[in-house]
């Protein structure tokens, strides 16, 4: 999972407040290579830029899991697919 | 980014090294409005009620920014349009052996090493009692002993709600026979296994019906409705 597509997930548990479930928690051992807000003027500067393609577009989740924020409700990934399937009893 | 609602599929996906996930297409955990575009091909046609139908080109809308737009591509009951055989009803005509069955809706280009050797199927009705396709949230009258034809693949549909069979791939020719072991020449014994049958459910679309759920939703405009090669296809807007 490529945290561009991270960016477009969103938890479905049921019963969430409206944007509750964005953006979901990644869950992993290593720290953020990222500055967590971009500096003003982030678009002329090339270093940033290229360390922000390459989080975005180069870097993939493997193992782990995504935390929903308001419920806490875990989905696994596993080989870089994750799973966002809700139960019988939660849908 | 693709989704499905079959894991082992999905994971084949990520094997390829694209972007899939794992999902119901009545809830995708995509945040609304954030598509450009979306397609559904070969998926509603698996609901089983025209109630969940509608509920995934609805939850399709929601992914759409206003002005994206989506294709839809469902399997046609009409097999043969203006006089001329879909591919999927063409194909029966080659060597049987080598039959390749589609496993999805579309009866497109045929794919590579996709799907089992096609063997012979019964037209029969199955006996299966359908609980699970009770649509209890309309609190609507118990539909007692209700059964679905299995259809016969390569064949005209009868039928808008069927079953569809499915052989796992790997079988052989000999795959009808029982489980007991035969006597084959020269003393050895060979132990023929039946090799299973899965039956999909399908609703095939009449013409006109996909395009009239779609206009019922009034976040989209029907851009386009066409028949491809044995499915009904729309194109939608959203507003």
């Amino acid at each position: 999972m490529k945290l561009l597509t991270h960016n477009l997930l969103s938890s479905h548990v049921p019963g969430l407040r409206p944007g509750g479930g964005f953006p979901l928690r990644i869950e992993l051992g290593r720290p953020s290579e990222l500055p967590p807000e971009p500096s003003p003027g982030y678009e002329a500067d090339e270093e940033f830029l290229r360390r922000l393609h390459h989080v975005l577009l180069e870097v993939e989740v493997l193992e782990g899991s995504l935390q929903c924020p308001d419920s806490g409700r875990r989905f696994p990934i596993s080989r870089g697919v994750p799973n966002l399937l809700l139960s019988e009893d939660e849908a | 980014v693709g989704c499905d609602r079959s894991k082992n599929l999905v994971d084949i996906c990520g094997e390829k090294h694209f972007q899939a996930f794992v999902c119901d297409a009545l809830s995708v955990p995509i945040r609304s409005g954030s598509c450009d575009a979306c397609i559904s091909i070969a998926v509603i046609h698996h609901f089983s009620t025209a109630e969940r139908r509608l509920a995934t080109i609805r939850e399709l809308a929601r992914l759409l920014r206003p002005g994206g737009t989506a294709l839809i591509y469902v399997w046609a009951m009409e097999q043969e349009y203006k006089n001329q055989k879909s591919k999927y009803l063409k194909e029966k005509n080659g060597s049987k052996n080598k039959e390749k069955e589609m496993n999805t809706g579309t009866a497109q280009r045929p794919l590579n090493d996709q799907g089992p050797d096609n063997c012979s199927q019964d037209s029969a009705w199955s006996n299966q009692l359908l609980n699970d396709f009770k649509d209890e949230s309309c609190g609507a009258m118990p539909v007692a002993d209700f059964r679905l034809p299995v259809h016969t693949n390569r064949t005209s549909f009868h039928s808008q709600d069927l079953l569809v069979p499915w052989h796992l791939k790997g079988c052989t020719k000999k795959k009808k026979e029982s489980i007991d072991t035969v006597v084959v020449p020269g003393g050895s014994k060979e132990l023929q296994e039946l090799s299973p049958v899965f039956h999909r459910y399908y609703h095939v679309f009449s013409e006109g019906e996909l395009e009239a759920v779609c206009r019922s939703l009034d976040c989209v405009k029907v851009q386009k409705s066409y028949y491809d090669q044995g499915n009904w296809c729309v194109i939608l807007e959203k507003l």
